[in-house]
């Protein structure tokens, strides 16, 4: 047996051997898998030339005053432009050397792509306002800025401030909000213009920022239009960019917005006012605006659990079904229509309600889908709902109400064919019954008796019963074994009734009932001794009973004269009552000494 | 429930005529009969009264075709006395809302409380001709337990032992000669008590036997939310309850075993 296990170890590891050497030898000649070969042309049609970022080009930087010639006080700007670099390129140093006769503010700084074709080239742009302070001639020296580590000359820029010159103040944007004051997380409209030139030429504006903490802002909001608006009481075109602004943080906050002009790129505006757009190649310009202070409010406390953000002057209308008689598992849409002023809508979140399915419509909707699960239910679920009114700053519960439905089920079939068995009917059809008049026979409950420990506790009681028989004829039989205890429990029982009417005839001093009551129960004492009926014995008997000192003393005289007076109603002259009355102490120590013994 | 308040207020009307007939405290023991009466009469009126107006909402819930309130009414009548016409309604309102496996609950309850019940016992073949389930598979001591309500079974068996017990010890008690009649009774009593032990065994078996409420219950491997399921099961379908943990029965259908949710399966005499 070991041997032939042996052999087939063998057997297989040779099998093995040779499978490695085919495998290495067979592999030169096999092929690897290779990837589809794809021609140059094939590849360049499947690729989409992209226009590339031009910064290899030499940097070429302007810098001037605009305008370059003020008036005392009046604003200029100081325009670094750094075409061939972008923003984060150039390291802009904190402070630049000025002449003390021009008030520098801060700086303003912004990019843009240009696009030239065949080639994107970035474009930084630093700006400055700047208030001279005196007349003269004042040169701001160039100066050298690092753009990709490479060092740039800023060329010098001089500006001249006379004071008889009041010409137009410099280009610049207007600024305007919606609110200044609002509440934290209340949108606000801000509308950034450019007023036409006053040859009534237009330009575009692009990469409008705001410059400003705490704000966020709704892209999806924007709105370009060139249109005539009033502006310093004159009605003028200008190009208005407009966007939804929310705040984030309290307190209060400059706003300000910046640009470029960017000449007659218009995408996405649309222009309802006579203008001129200037044609050629755009001359971007990088601009800002004047500051707006907006003041941020908290929102006040006691916020409803149901307040989801939606801030306005809200009215909702009463929610309208599609249908108020649906079947489980269908459909229902539930429609409210907002009424009002808002400045932030958010339709609220569907309640979890366990017998409805509730899916909210797509925003800005304000409807949803509702799926009764169960035929139990009455009503829509309330959808809870609360908003923040600004103008009296409070919450307003607007929770949208239950409205009654009829929820129905599919129901199951409550007749069938009769069974066809070979064309033929067989029985009458098969029907659900009908309702029972009445409960008919019922049960304390569904766990069976044999569950519950009542039914075997209950049979204790003929237990206990048949117990009691048993013990009952076990005593009757002793009883029968020896019938001097009956008789003696009989003898007591009857000395007590004897005793009773003796002392009522006491009571009454009737003298014969008191010497034939107290001869009797001498009797009844005596008598279980002898087996005897108690009306067979006589004084001697009773005598016998007590013992010889009792005899000769006194109790034996009280026998001997109770007896003696009972046997006087034979007599003519009856026994004196005083006597009797004498006896009585005597009589009852008899008593007691007979009722002992028994 | 109603015999035994009848019983309670005989004694109380015996008790009462005693007192009046041994004269003592006669006008206490008047007042207090009549408070115990009052009560007594009071109790009865709200349980009968309870019990009525549930059924009678459902019968009128499901004239007018609420069928959801109608179940509703019947199952607060269930709650507050089982009886077998309440649990046919049940059923029949379940059935009309498309609930088959309660439905076939109720009907089964019916019959566990009265199985002379004619309509439950249609309403069951009506249902189980239309889906398509067969009976569940009962053993013969099971089959003997439904000739007779569960209570009877039980005091049946109670009388016929003490009743041979009797037969065998009594007549030496009283003192009479054991007659061939003693000796007949004793044994009929001991051959009925011994058959309806089969048959209260046979009540205890069927106290596991439970039926599926839900469409598409799933069978799981494990009594966890998200057990791998076995299969699926039908509403009404039958199973034996094996154990239980937590939310869920351990339940054998007549293929296999698994776990189920409680609310997807209902047993037969459990509340």
């Amino acid at each position: 047996m070991e041997m032939v296990v042996t052999g087939k170890i063998q057997m297989r590891f040779v099998h093995c051997l040779i499978s490695i050497i085919v495998a290495l030898a067979a592999a030169p000649s096999l092929r690897a898998q290779v990837s589809p070969h794809v021609t140059a042309d094939q590849a360049a049609k499947l690729q989409v030339p992209q226009p590339v970022v031009d910064i290899s080009s030499p940097v070429t930087v302007t810098a001037a005053f605009d305008p370059p010639t003020a008036g005392v006080g009046q604003s200029v700007y100081y325009r670094v432009a750094i075409d061939g670099a972008g923003e984060a390129a150039v390291r802009w140093p904190g402070s630049i050397s000025t002449p003390r006769e021009l008030k520098f503010g801060p700086v303003t700084q912004g990019q843009l792509m240009e696009f030239l074709g065949n080639s994107f080239r970035p474009l930084a742009s630093f700006l400055y306002e700047v208030k001279p302070a005196a007349a003269g001639h004042f040169t701001v020296p160039g100066f050298m800025v690092m753009v990709d580590g490479q060092p740039v000359q800023i060329p010098a820029a001089t500006v001249d401030v006379d004071p008889s010159v009041s010409g137009p103040p410099p280009r610049r944007l207007m600024l305007e909000v919606s609110a200044t004051n609002v509440f934290l997380g209340q949108p606000l409209r801000a509308r950034v213009l450019l007023p036409a030139s006053p040859q009534n030429q237009i330009e575009a504006l692009r990469e409008v920022e705001f410059n400003g903490a705490g704000f966020m802002s709704d892209l999806s909001t924007v709105r370009q239009t060139v249109e005539m608006t009033g502006i310093n009481g004159r009605s003028v075109p200008a190009y208005i960019y407009e966007i939804t602004l929310t705040p984030i943080e309290t307190g209060p906050s400059m706003l300000s917005a910046q640009a470029f002009a960017a000449g007659h790129e218009f995408f996405g505006t649309t222009i309802t006012a006579r203008v001129s757009i200037q044609g050629g190649p755009p001359h971007y310009v990088f601009l800002d605006s004047n500051p707006v202070q907006v003041n941020v409010r908290p929102l006040p406390a006691g916020q409803p659990a149901s307040f989801n953000g939606s801030i306005g002057t809200f009215t909702l209308t009463a929610p309208k079904l599609s249908t108020n008689r649906i079947q489980v598992g269908e459909p229902v849409r539930l429609t409210v229509a907002v009424r009002g002023t808002f400045d932030r809508l958010v339709p609220p979140a569907p309640p979890n309600a366990s017998d409805w399915e509730i899916v909210p419509d797509n925003p800005p909707d304000f409807s949803f889908t509702l799926i009764p699960l169960s035929d139990t239910v009455r009503q829509t679920p309330a959808i809870p709902f609360s908003t923040f009114d600004p103008s009296n700053s409070s919450y307003v519960d607007l929770t949208i109400p239950s409205l009654p439905v009829a929820v129905t089920s599919e129901a199951l079939p409550t007749e069938m064919p009769a069974v066809v068995d070979a064309g033929t009917a067989q029985g009458p059809p098969l029907k659900l019954g009908a309702l029972s008049p009445s409960p008919g026979r019922s049960a304390a409950g569904l766990v069976p008796p044999q569950l519950r420990g009542g039914f075997v506790c209950l049979q204790i009681v003929p237990i206990l019963a048949i117990l009691g028989l048993w013990q009952w004829d076990r005593h009757r039989r002793f009883l029968e074994a020896h019938p001097e205890i009956v008789r003696r429990r009989e003898a007591r029982r009857v000395l007590r009734r004897e005793k009773r009417r003796l002392r009522d005839a006491t009571r009454r001093g009737d003298a014969a009932a008191i010497v034939r009551h107290a001869a009797n129960a001498m009797k009844i004492a005596s008598a279980p001794r002898y087996a005897a009926h108690p009306q067979a014995l006589v004084c001697s008997d009773v005598l016998n009973h007590l013992d010889d000192a009792d005899r000769s003393g006194a109790a034996g005289e009280t026998v001997r004269k109770i007896f003696a007076a009972a046997d006087t109603r034979f007599a003519a002259a009856p026994q004196m009552q005083a006597d009797l009355a004498a006896l009585q102490p005597d009589l009852d120590a008899v008593l007691l000494k007979l009722e002992e013994q028994l | 429930m109603s015999a035994a308040i009848v019983r309670i207020a005989v004694l109380i009307f015996e008790v009462g005529r005693r007192c009046r007939a041994a004269s003592f405290g006669g006008n206490i023991a008047k007042i207090a009969v009549l408070i115990s009466l009052a009560v007594l009469a009071f109790s009865l009126a709200n349980v009968r009264t309870a019990t009525n107006d549930w059924f009678a909402d459902g019968v009128a819930e499901y004239r007018t075709g609420q069928f959801a309130d109608a179940a509703e009414a019947f199952e607060n009548a269930a709650v507050v006395r089982p009886a077998a016409g309440t649990f046919v309604n049940l059923g029949l309102a379940e059935w009309q809302r498309g609930h088959a496996g309660p439905a076939i609950l109720s009907w089964e309850r019916a019959r566990w409380i009265d199985p002379f019940d004619k309509s439950a016992r249609e309403n069951l073949n009506f249902a189980r001709q239309v889906t398509q389930l067969d009976e569940p598979q009962l053993k013969w001591f099971e089959t003997l337990s439904i000739w007779l309500p569960p209570a009877a079974w039980l005091w049946l068996a109670g009388a016929s032992l003490w009743l041979a017990v009797g037969m065998i010890l009594l007549p030496p008690v009283v003192r009479r000669q054991k007659a061939g009649w003693h000796q007949s009774l004793a044994a009929c009593g001991l051959c009925v008590f011994l058959f309806s032990l089969a048959a209260n065994w046979g009540v205890v078996s069927r106290t596991n036997l439970g039926f599926v409420l839900e469409n598409n219950a799933p069978l799981l491997l494990t009594p966890t939310r998200d057990g791998e399921m076995i299969s699926t099961l039908t509403p009404g379908e039958s199973a034996r309850e094996i154990r239980t943990l937590g939310d869920f029965y351990l339940i054998r259908t007549e293929s296999q075993t698994g776990w189920v949710k409680r609310e997807q399966f209902g047993l037969v005499s459990r509340e």
